[in-house]
């Protein structure tokens, strides 16, 4: 009776043919003990010819050397060795053996082998049974088979062994005994079982890595391995660039350093990492991190390169506003120690000036010169002033407000600022359930004040000027103010909120920049968009009110 | 009766352009160019409003305010500064207890018209 079928599928037969596996197969008894398990029978096929001539001259060997040298040195091996008689009786065992079963060798010699065996602790007779058959089979059939089989050691640990039985056969032919050599394979299919894992595992992690682009490019410089993460970040299909030319990714005119330079690098000192611009399938260009090791085979020959590539495009972003806030700081600490230190020889001078003014005697002439005078420090006194906002300290006084109402109210006072240019259209699209915003009223009033003029300066011919209010999903509050002027070319819109960056001819160049200032203490952000001829749009961002 | 005015101010070039400017007023100005100076001045006689300078060398136009404070807590004292848009410094003197504030970058003449409004509110004689 079958008890139990092992836990593990450890239950290989190896037999000498196709035929002979399926005749196994038909056999009511194994049909019984596996159980309609055939899955777990493995089968391979082999020329038994070959072995069985073999077993010739093992057997000679075995009877010239049964004792002496020989002898130890069976005995010292580190295989199981065991003869048995025609009757499966066990005549030669060598001292591995004992680590199978609690007897020793002396015990197990004269003795039914698969009592030796399995008398105690080897329990699972679903083995037995099987391996009883294999070894007839070999006894009937005159020819070896192999066998792989859980066993329990002496220190009841678990073995995988892997047995040959070869029949030993006089000159006419007959069976004289049979040979069992067993391997103690278990550390070994672990091995095996576990690097099955470690593949599994790193496929697992190729595919799911999308933030970095990992690519392999041969000695030729074609692509031979395109991963997950390359094709989300260069929009390639890993079909589409196989056995492409890598350069392919790289801009045609290529900056420094180039591709090949940078192999030459790899090649040289194995490693190389650089910042360089790479090039997305649609021609887009973007910042990337690219870092080139050498592909080795297991010889340590270079078959290639890996390429690791990481996209830092908002990192540049970031980078550039940060640097262009603490050149703001830099700017505005500076601009606050010289407005203040013009402040006061301005005020003697206008002071004085005044005082000359307030004369009735004054000569006509004199008093025309000192009004010019005066004019002009007037002049300096409002650039100082504005410089003296620029950088200013003073902390907002935050309400919670709406930026509708901001808006609303600084409308009319646009044309106060005489700037209501007789075809210029207002267009407001402001959303009704606005989200409140935290914010110091005059503040804000100025950033509006001065993008609207800003708007109004650009259309000079005419034109609309947007201004438009929504609520994002990422609890933020947008305002864009839009115009369709004469737009701002690319290279001036990186300075655009610098201080003292002006294209206007009267311009401090400082009014945006105040804008930038305001709006970051606000916790928001401020972005220009501008197409030349087309127009401007400025886009402020608010967080919510937290509830 | 004409108010009495110290004008505290390190630059001589500034002070003379106050006390003339507040003679013209008919205020009776004197003048300190630093805080020690002014504080012996303001022991010795009756002022009715002390124009102090934020900025001063040495003891600074708060430690002025300050000092000011422990004798004569009622004296009206107006700062003058040439940081326009310095919350800090506008909240710290208000604290320390100065009744008005002026900021230099104004002309000369609308300096005097908001010295002489602080004062109209400040000052009861």
């Amino acid at each position: 009776m079958v008890e139990q079928w092992p836990s593990k599928p450890y239950m290989w037969v190896r037999f000498p043919s196709l035929a002979c596996a399926k005749e196994v197969r038909r056999d009511p008894a194994a049909k019984m003990l596996l159980r309609g398990r055939w899955d777990k029978l493995y089968t391979w096929v082999r020329d038994p010819s070959p072995a069985r001539s073999k077993t010739k001259k093992i057997m000679d060997i075995f009877k010239k050397f049964t004792t002496g040298f020989v002898s130890t040195v069976i005995d010292k091996a580190d295989v199981f060795i065991v003869y048995l008689d025609k009757s499966k009786n066990v005549s030669i065992c060598n001292t591995k053996v004992e680590s199978l079963t609690s007897r020793n060798k002396e015990e197990i010699i004269g003795n039914a082998w698969f009592d030796a065996l399995y008398h105690d602790h080897n329990s699972i007779s679903t083995g037995r049974q099987m391996f009883q058959a294999i070894i007839d089979d070999s006894a009937k059939y005159k020819r070896p088979n192999n066998f792989e089989s859980l066993f329990t050691d002496k220190e009841n640990k678990e073995r995988l062994i892997s047995w040959s039985i070869t029949p030993i056969l006089s000159e006419s032919e007959d069976l004289e005994g049979m040979l069992l050599i067993g391997n103690d394979i278990t550390e070994l299919v672990e091995r095996q079982n576990s690097f099955r894992k470690i593949d599994e595992t790193l496929k697992d992690i190729f595919s799911n890595i999308r933030e970095y682009a990992i690519y392999v490019v041969n000695l030729d410089g074609k692509i031979t391995y395109f991963g997950m993460g390359s094709e989300v970040m260069f929009g390639w299909q890993k079909k589409e660039i196989i056995f492409k030319q890598a350069r392919l990714l790289h801009p045609k005119d290529e900056s420094e350093p180039t591709l090949s330079y940078i192999l030459e690098q790899v090649a040289q000192f194995g490693e190389y990492e650089t910042e360089v611009e790479m090039l997305k399938k649609d021609g887009r260009a973007f910042p990337v991190i690219l870092t080139i090791t050498r592909f080795l085979d297991s010889q340590g020959r270079l078959t290639g390169y890996i390429f690791i590539a990481k996209d830092i495009t908002e990192r540049k972003k970031l980078e550039y506003q940060v640097i262009q806030s603490e050149k703001l700081a830099a700017i505005g600490q500076l601009v606050a120690g010289i407005t203040h230190d013009i402040n006061n020889p301005l005020f003697v001078i206008s002071g004085r000036l005044e005082i000359m003014l307030q004369e009735k005697k004054l000569d006509k002439e004199l008093k025309k010169n000192l009004m010019i005078l005066n004019e002009q420090a007037e002049r300096i006194k409002k650039l100082v002033d504005q410089l003296l906002k620029f950088s200013r300290k003073s902390t907002p006084k935050f309400i919670t407000l709406n930026v509708n109402e901001v808006i609303e109210n600084i409308l009319p006072l646009l044309a106060y600022h005489k700037l209501s240019v007789a075809n210029i259209n207002i267009l407001k699209n402001l959303q009704k359930d606005i989200s409140l915003v935290k914010g110091d009223l005059n503040q804000l009033q100025e950033v509006f004040i001065n993008l609207c003029i800003n708007a109004y300066q650009a259309m000079s011919e005419g034109g609309s000027l947007a201004i438009k209010t929504c609520n994002l999903p990422n609890r933020y509050v947008e305002v864009r103010i839009s115009d369709t002027g004469k737009g701002i070319p690319e290279e001036n819109l990186k300075n655009i909120f610098m201080p003292f960056f002006s294209t206007k001819k009267e311009g401090t160049g400082l009014g945006l920049s105040i804008c930038y200032n305001i709006i970051k203490s606000h916790s928001g952000t401020i972005e220009i968009d501008s197409e030349v001829n087309k127009g401007t749009t400025f886009i402020i961002r608010f967080p919510f009110v937290q509830d | 009766m004409s108010y009495k005015v110290l004008v505290v101010d390190d630059e001589d070039a500034v002070r003379d352009v106050f006390v003339e400017l507040l003679k013209k007023e008919k205020y009776v100005p004197k003048q300190a160019s630093n805080g020690e100076d002014a504080l012996v001045l303001i022991e010795k006689e009756a002022f009715d409003i002390i124009l102090l300078d934020i900025k001063l060398p040495g003891m600074s136009g708060l430690d002025v305010l300050k000092k000011i404070r422990e004798t004569k807590p009622d004296l009206a004292v107006i700062m003058i500064t040439g940081f326009a848009y310095d919350d800090e410094l506008i909240a710290k003197s208000k604290e320390y207890g100065c009744c008005g504030y002026i900021v230099k970058n104004m002309s000369p003449s609308k300096i005097i018209t908001s010295f002489k409004s602080i004062v109209k509110k400040e000052v009861k004689k």
